[in-house]
């Protein structure tokens, strides 16, 4: 039977930047979003914030930094693919949009 | 024991190929479960608001967003109180693991609670499930307490969960591999707040 090794884990220093960088996120997102910018663009904006701090939560308080990559490509890559197959209904949202837009 | 010995007791086993508990693996599969499931009714709110032209922006800054900022800031602090838990549990210090996993209990219970009387406030105002007050789209209802209720039920069980597993840890009864599982949940629960606070808040500020 093969023992599991104990793998190393960030400090807790990193941990405190690591919160505090995500706290600066959420402040850069309500700053962005009472700077009237388009819809389009700040949802963008808003979503590539966010991803940024999902990606700084999974690698370091999840720790995923610091297991075996071959934990990370089992996992991730799947359900992005679940996330983007999603994407196909986005032409019907904007087909219903113009329908009601142009109706009676 | 040896290989045969192993294999006569019928508890032949491999190492993990990810080098990592099979609990931990579970939790990581539900993860990815629950974060598709989260995918989809997130998909499925910029789908209605897209194919809503009359969809309703009714948050303020002021209480909803200030409300909305002060619960994110809460929620990301017990993930750090968390890791601080799990880190005194890896080293031994029982009693400072159970300390953190308190406060990370009593952070989770503010963020239930601020969230509850957020939605007291909205459902006195008239928004139910299926009515907008503000005369717009009525799925705004749907769609909000929908998604932030699936996430209120997470942090809710989360909470629980920290309890049982302080509990047995204070007893001996778990281990910090135990409270490992419980923070890779109670992460995960903060990480899909960081995409419902700006998409179903910050996205619908008058």
């Amino acid at each position: 039977m093969t023992a599991i090794a104990p793998r190393r884990h960030p400090t807790m220093k990193l941990y405190v930047v690591v919160w505090i960088g995500l706290i600066l996120i959420v402040g850069l997102e309500v700053l962005l979003t009472y700077e009237r910018l388009p819809a389009g663009t700040l949802l963008a904006c808003l979503l590539a914030l966010a991803l940024v701090e999902a990606a700084l939560a999974v690698m370091y308080f999840m720790h995923l930094k610091y297991e075996r990559p071959a934990l990370f490509w089992s996992l991730i890559p799947y359900l992005l693919f679940a996330l983007v197959l999603m994407d196909h209904f986005w032409p019907d949202a904007l087909r219903l949009m113009r329908q009601r837009l142009h109706g009676p | 024991m040896s290989e045969a010995a192993t294999a006569q007791a019928g508890t032949l086993t491999e190492g993990s190929p990810y080098g990592i508990p099979s609990r931990k693996l579970a939790i990581w599969l539900f993860i990815i479960a629950d974060a598709a499931t989260f995918g989809a009714i997130l998909f499925a709110y910029g789908y209605l608001r897209l194919a809503n032209p009359d969809w309703t922006k009714p948050f303020a800054f002021s209480p909803t967003i200030v409300n909305g900022i002060v619960m994110t800031v809460v929620l990301l602090t017990s993930s750090l109180t968390m890791v601080a838990a799990l880190a005194a549990a890896q080293s031994g210090r029982t009693s400072t693991g159970i300390r953190w996993l308190g406060v990370t209990m009593l952070l989770g219970t503010v963020f239930a609670t601020l969230h509850l009387r957020e939605w007291f406030a909205m459902i006195a105002a008239g928004w139910r499930l299926f009515r907008n007050p503000m005369g717009g789209s009525p799925l705004f209802g749907a769609t909000f307490f929908g998604i932030t209720g699936l996430h209120l039920l997470h942090v809710v069980c989360g909470v629980i969960v920290i309890g049982v597993i302080a509990l047995g840890f204070r007893r001996g009864r778990f281990g910090a591999g135990h409270v490992e599982t419980t923070a890779l949940y109670w992460h995960f629960v903060d990480l899909v707040w960081m995409f419902v606070f700006p998409l179903v808040y910050l996205m619908n500020v008058r």
